[in-house]
């Protein structure tokens, strides 16, 4: 069970990835890949529970077969074997166990060091920016020429924004990137990409940690994205992101159908798919093609 | 610590705005036309913030002068420069509200929006 599991860390992110790369249910995403990683955690902690429960046993009965040699009584070869399975399941039992200490350590050393950057970061703001007027408690304004807004989670939390952005976005823009950047806090998706990252960092050959930490970021985005949505309206933050992105200003639109259109070529040409990909997808279109053509054949032959 | 905090802001704001080294006299006699604070109050934040490293200090007699060891402006390019650091070795912003892109991106984003606005007036 516990190697079905850990096998599963590594096919699992390229499913998980292929359903929750569109975005389309943000949450659900991030709740699928938080399970993933939850249970290969578990799995992992079982796994290693039950080899030192397995060491501990066999570590015992060996004391016992020494015992009894020294003591001086005719040793069965089944228990010489048996011996030699016990040190090899206390040794590994002993490095998986001191393994995952380290993991564990350099885990809680990095979150810690993170948490006070972040910490750091947030009491400078607070006092090289200005509140922002008219705005809530936690949003300041940072002189800068490069427009940027992010949020800083912990306690106050911070939403910080540059003068350079405040100079690009409507008022109702501004509104939706604070909306956004409120639901990341309030969802407290800090926690989330902190704990992904850190997996990542100290298990970079996991593809689920990996994989799941970009995901979780762009998930977490998606959902702050939808609040603000909710909020502010598509439109606004849609303008308001590519505002922010290509530091030119832009009014608020409706959205016509000839923007989408573009929009829709612009994804296409930025999606151009591999090679193996192209040529299956050829040859299915192929396929379906020659069918097409010998289906009237087909049916007149079987009507004969 | 809330509060501490809005008064480093309020302090350093002060200092900033000062050409000269201030001593906490100073500071506090301006401050106290403003609002009920202690003197100790102010002795302290300013304390706190020498040893943060935002003011350097000059004992004069028995009192201090304080300076600010940067100008606003070069603390907001550093805070500017550790935000939009690339998955460097700080980390302290986990996510920005738009990724930041490189000039190639940043100008084909641009070109894309232009040829919008363009098709919307056209």
């Amino acid at each position: 069970m516990s190697g079905y599991a850990m096998a599963a860390a590594w096919w699992v992110p390229a499913l998980l990835t292929c359903l929750t790369a569109r975005g389309i249910s943000p949450r659900l995403g991030l709740a699928a890949w938080l399970t993933a990683i939850a249970s290969a955690l578990g799995a992992a902690a079982a796994a290693l529970q039950f080899l030192v429960k397995a060491a501990v046993a066999g570590w015992s009965s060996l004391a016992e077969v020494v015992c009894r040699s020294v003591a001086g009584h005719a040793c069965a070869p089944t228990v010489y074997q048996n011996a030699a399975l016990e040190f090899t399941l206390g040794g590994v039992a002993l490095v998986a166990g001191l393994g995952a200490a380290a993991a564990a350590w350099r885990l809680g050393r990095n979150a810690a060091r993170a948490q006070r950057q972040t910490h750091a970061h947030a009491m400078a703001v607070r006092i090289t920016g200005r509140k922002l007027p008219g705005g809530d408690d936690a949003a300041v304004v940072l002189e800068a020429p490069q427009p940027v807004a992010y949020c800083l989670a912990g306690r106050p939390a911070t939403i910080v924004v540059t003068t350079a952005a405040l100079d690009l976005l409507l008022p109702a823009q501004l509104d939706a990137v604070l909306a956004h950047e409120r639901a990341h806090l309030s969802s407290r998706h800090h926690l989330l990409i902190a704990l992904t990252r850190g997996l990542a960092v100290v298990f970079p050959a996991v593809p689920l940690f990996s994989r799941g930490a970009d995901s979780v970021s762009r998930l977490a985005e998606m959902c702050a994205d939808d609040a603000a949505a909710r909020r502010s309206g598509r439109g606004t933050l849609i303008t308001a992101l590519l505002t922010m992105a290509t530091g030119v200003a832009m009014p608020v639109p409706a959205l016509g159908a000839s923007a989408c259109a573009v929009t829709l070529r612009v994804q296409r040409l930025m999606e151009a798919p591999g090679r193996g990909r192209h040529a299956r997808y050829c040859l299915a279109l192929a396929i379906v093609m020659i069918l097409l053509a010998l289906a009237p054949a087909a049916g007149a032959l079987a009507g004969r | 610590m809330r509060g501490f905090g809005d008064l480093e802001a309020v302090i350093m704001h002060r200092v900033w705005g000062h050409a000269a080294p201030v001593t906490v006299r100073e500071l506090f006699d301006e401050l106290a036309r403003e609002r009920a604070i202690a003197y100790t109050t102010v002795m302290t934040t300013m304390d706190n913030l020498y040893r943060k490293g935002w003011l350097t200090r000059v004992k004069e007699g028995k009192a201090y002068r304080y300076t600010a060891t940067a100008s606003r402006e070069e603390y907001s390019a550093r805070l500017m420069r550790e935000a939009l650091d690339d998955g460097g070795d700080t980390q302290a912003v986990l996510s920005h509200f738009v990724a930041q892109m490189d000039g190639e991106e940043s100008e084909m984003l641009r070109a894309v929006v232009r040829r919008l606005a363009q098709r919307r007036s056209g």
